[in-house]
């Protein structure tokens, strides 16, 4: 089943649970050579960022159709500058995980997430991404929070779009303030002294 | 909206619907093209056809294995039966059958004569019937679905992979001692992070 | 207004001409003649490419995966790869009783819910013998054309923004919600209503539906002609889908391709008018064919479809009986939750029914129907008790993506697209 090399590999869980919990508020920009920015410069740019979250066009299942009326003219996404879905992850944002997720396609869930440029940021939506629901069965992942870091849930079956548009003003939020729940699954070599200062400014 | 509809209490599993199967029975008696079909086929194969069963309206022969492909050759070409359509080949797994409990069951459907047909066959733990694709190529998917999901060969196939579960698992899933939940507990949501 | 959008050649205007000037029918040499025409680009024997398209691409519809070996721009070969939504419903309905096997059937094919529900019950009421009241059986054939045109609407979108445009996604999308907003009404869902129960429906129309119904049944042939004004005369739609992915009647047989992609090779298959369910044989309506079995006709014959299932809405609309909308079948229905509140026996009835589910005979069936992607078959083996022993949804998008090869074989790859959505594959009906 491998098929990245990525930096997912070797990462347990305390790991994961002790950077989520200590998530980075006001996380840095890295550039290359692991040098942050300050956070303030980071929130600019954030605020920036916010009005153009560029989700990945990626479907699973039915809830994909629910995304799709998300986009189309009742719902009409366009008016919060989120139309712009992309097909290649390497324009885009963040991922939208619309539907169960399998054994067969975790890796390929996985490597879109991989292929997405730093900042990202993950919805769960439906309960089949988040917890597997009625597909308790031997071929469904059973949370797809269990491969890739998620930042916001949206439950339902499918949800309704107003929920999905709620997810995704959840979302910029946290692109405003550059959170993202990523940064658990990567090292950043200069996180730790940004996020010390962080912790002391606030 | 009176209670006298239900003077009848729930029945138990067995004795509940004699009175419905008799009344569906007589409802969807078979087709005369299909009473035809038959006849033909009883003509052509005789003692071959090991069972015969009619119920719900439709016609279930079984036959061995070894007259798999055989008998589905004469039901696509021959002009009373005609069936030029597989409808769905699938597996079936009946543990309490000892010796051969592994049955495929290939669901025929002619559109010329608007009947249908079912012929099945019972074989043992790792039996193999030979590929129905020369006939109908729809029998592809099929075939490899039934392997992957049952453990069924099928001979000369053009392709027999696994079709719908990832490359590497493991198992047939719809064997009946196959648990829900796959083999490997927790397999997905634990062992799973790391390794992809 | 129509000239103002109108940009056909007067060769693409012939298509919508009266019967009696339309070209003639082709037979099925004729047809198969074209094809061979197609397969003639395959001789050129130049070096061949390999590339995987999917599963992530926005147009295929989900998460299909074809491998395809090209010569140039020609498909020599294709390979589709299924599986990547595969989750075991078979298995898990094992495990399931009849009942709840019903919300399983809503996400095999989730742009027509509905319909999928409706074939299961149709299955297990034969496995049964229960018999749907009337007035259910009306229910039920409203909600499977709702289903029929919500699904072909999508399709229709989805299909001609495969082909570059973005705004007619967004038409066809205002037209879907107001069935959307329908289904709502009707069963408290969006999508995955689950709204069929073995001998009936869940609940009984609700106040005010009806007109509601019709008024969108009034404006959506109005609707349906404006589709057909912006696509079925554009030039572009015209060129790119005539004489794409030719597909005859035989092919069809072999490869079990069904519905709309069937009906468009000229054969009038359609098991509402040959294996009649529901309320179909009481109603009047005609069944969508065309001749030429490309790309084009498959859109042609859906927006036929689409007209029909109006029809067919209003005729049921009008002539809906009275009566109990589940079956009087303490054995295998649930009762109507109205009775539950006020009888005792219908409430013992109810926990029966959720406690050890139907008790079903031993035996096994298969049913079809009509769902609006082609035929589907459930097939039940029980051995009596309240779960099946084996079920097997012999789901349409499973042999329509896997007749990709000799769909797409000879074609060239930017007519890929095209020809993928026209069979119309949804992937969580394919893998199952």
């Amino acid at each position: 089943m491998g098929v990245t090399d990525g930096p997912l590999r070797h990462v347990d869980d305390a790991d994961v649970r002790a950077a989520l919990e200590a998530e980075t508020l006001g996380g840095p920009v890295r550039l290359p050579g692991g040098i942050a920015l300050p956070v303030q410069i980071e929130r600019v740019l954030g605020f920036g960022r916010s009005f153009s979250f560029w989700p990945l066009l990626f479907g699973l299942a039915c809830c994909a159709i629910e995304m799709m009326a998300l986009g189309g003219s009742r719902f009409d996404m366009a008016r919060f500058g989120m139309e712009a879905m992309r097909a290649s992850p390497r324009q885009a944002d963040g991922m939208i995980v619309a539907g169960w997720c399998t054994v067969k396609m975790a890796p390929r869930v996985v490597r879109l997430y991989e292929q997405i440029p730093d900042p990202k940021w993950v919805l769960a939506m439906g309960s089949c991404a988040i917890s597997g629901n009625i597909w308790d069965t031997y071929h469904v992942v059973q949370g797809i929070d269990s491969l890739i870091p998620v930042d916001v849930y949206v439950p339902g079956c499918p949800p309704r779009p107003e929920a999905l548009w709620q997810g995704l003003e959840m979302i910029r939020d946290r692109v405003k303030q550059s959170r993202h729940a990523y940064d658990g699954l990567r090292r950043i070599p200069a996180r730790d002294l940004v996020a010390a200062e962080g912790e002391g400014q606030s | 909206m009176s209670a006298a509809r239900f003077v009848q209490p729930p029945r138990p599993a067995g004795s509940s619907t004699k009175r419905d199967r008799t009344a569906v029975r007589a409802a969807t008696s078979l087709a005369p093209t299909l009473a035809t079909a038959a006849a033909k086929l009883r003509r052509r194969f005789g003692a071959r056809l090991l069972e015969e069963e009619e119920s719900f309206g439709e016609l279930t022969f079984v036959i061995a294995p070894g007259d798999w492909m055989r008998v589905l050759a004469f039901c696509k070409s021959a002009p009373d039966l005609g069936f030029d359509q597989l409808d769905c080949l699938m597996g079936d797994h009946l543990p309490e059958r000892a010796d051969t409990p592994f049955a495929v069951l290939a669901h025929l459907t002619s559109h010329t004569h608007a009947h249908r047909l079912r012929v099945k066959t019972f074989l043992p733990e790792g039996g193999s019937l030979p590929t129905v694709t020369g006939l109908w190529p729809s029998a592809g998917f099929d075939e490899r679905e039934t392997w992957e999901m049952f453990g069924v060969v099928f001979q000369g196939h053009p392709d027999l992979r696994r079709l719908l579960t990832a490359e590497d698992f493991e198992g047939f899933p719809l064997r009946k001692d196959f648990p829900l939940e796959g083999i490997v507990g927790g397999r997905v949501r634990t062992e799973l992070r790391g390794k992809i | 207004m129509s000239d103002v959008i109108d940009s056909g050649t007067a060769q693409a205007r012939d298509v919508d001409a009266t019967p009696s000037d339309a070209p003639p029918r082709p037979t099925l040499e004729q047809l198969k003649e074209r094809k061979a025409r197609t397969r003639q680009r395959l001789e050129t024997g130049g070096d061949i490419m390999t590339i995987s398209m999917g599963p992530q691409h926005p147009s295929t519809h989900g998460v299909f995966q074809m491998v395809l070996d090209l010569d140039g721009e020609v498909i020599v070969d294709l390979r589709p790869e299924i599986g990547n939504l595969h989750r075991g419903v078979e298995k898990l309905c094992e495990h399931r009783t009849y009942h709840q096997i019903i919300p399983l059937t809503d996400r095999l094919d989730y742009n027509s819910a509905f319909a999928m529900n409706h074939g299961f019950c149709e299955a297990a009421e034969k496995l049964m013998g229960v018999e749907v009241p009337a007035r259910a059986r009306y229910i039920r054939t409203i909600a499977h054309e709702l289903s029929r045109l919500a699904n072909h609407i999508l399709w229709l979108g989805v299909h001609i923004m495969d082909l570059g445009t973005q705004t007619f996604f967004v038409i066809c999308f205002r037209d879907r919600e107001y069935l959307l907003d329908l289904f709502e009404m009707l069963t408290g869902a969006r999508l995955t209503h689950s709204f069929a129960r073995i001998g009936g429906v869940a609940k009984d129309l609700p106040d005010g539906f009806e007109q509601r119904c019709r008024k969108v049944i009034e404006f959506l042939p109005k609707r349906i002609a404006e589709y057909e004004r912006i696509v079925k005369h554009n030039r572009i739609y015209y060129k790119r889908a005539k004489d794409v992915g030719i597909f005859t009647s035989e092919d069809c047989y072999a490869w079990r391709v069904t519905g709309p992609t069937l009906r468009a090779a000229g054969v009038a298959r359609d098991l509402r008018k040959d294996e009649p369910y529901a309320a179909y044989d009481e109603i009047d309506f005609e069944v969508a064919v065309e001749y030429n079995a490309d790309v084009y006709d498959r859109f042609l014959v859906r927006m036929t479809e689409m007209r029909e299932s109006c029809k067919i809405i209003r005729q049921c609309l009008d002539g809906l009986p009275d009566g109990p909308y589940v079956a009087r079948d303490a054995a295998h229905s649930l009762p109507m939750k109205r009775d539950v509140l006020r009888d005792s026996a219908a409430m013992i009835q109810d926990f029966y029914q959720v406690f050890r589910g139907p008790q079903a005979p031993k035996g096994e069936v298969y049913r079809a129907v009509e769902v609006p992607k082609g035929e589907m078959g459930v097939y039940i083996r029980s051995e009596g008790g309240a779960k099946p022993a084996r079920v097997r949804f012999t789901t349409p998008s499973f042999y329509h993506g896997q007749a990709m090869p000799a769909l797409a074989v000879g074609e060239m790859v930017s007519d890929l697209v095209a020809i993928f959505a026209s069979v119309d594959v949804v992937l969580g009906d394919s893998d199952k």
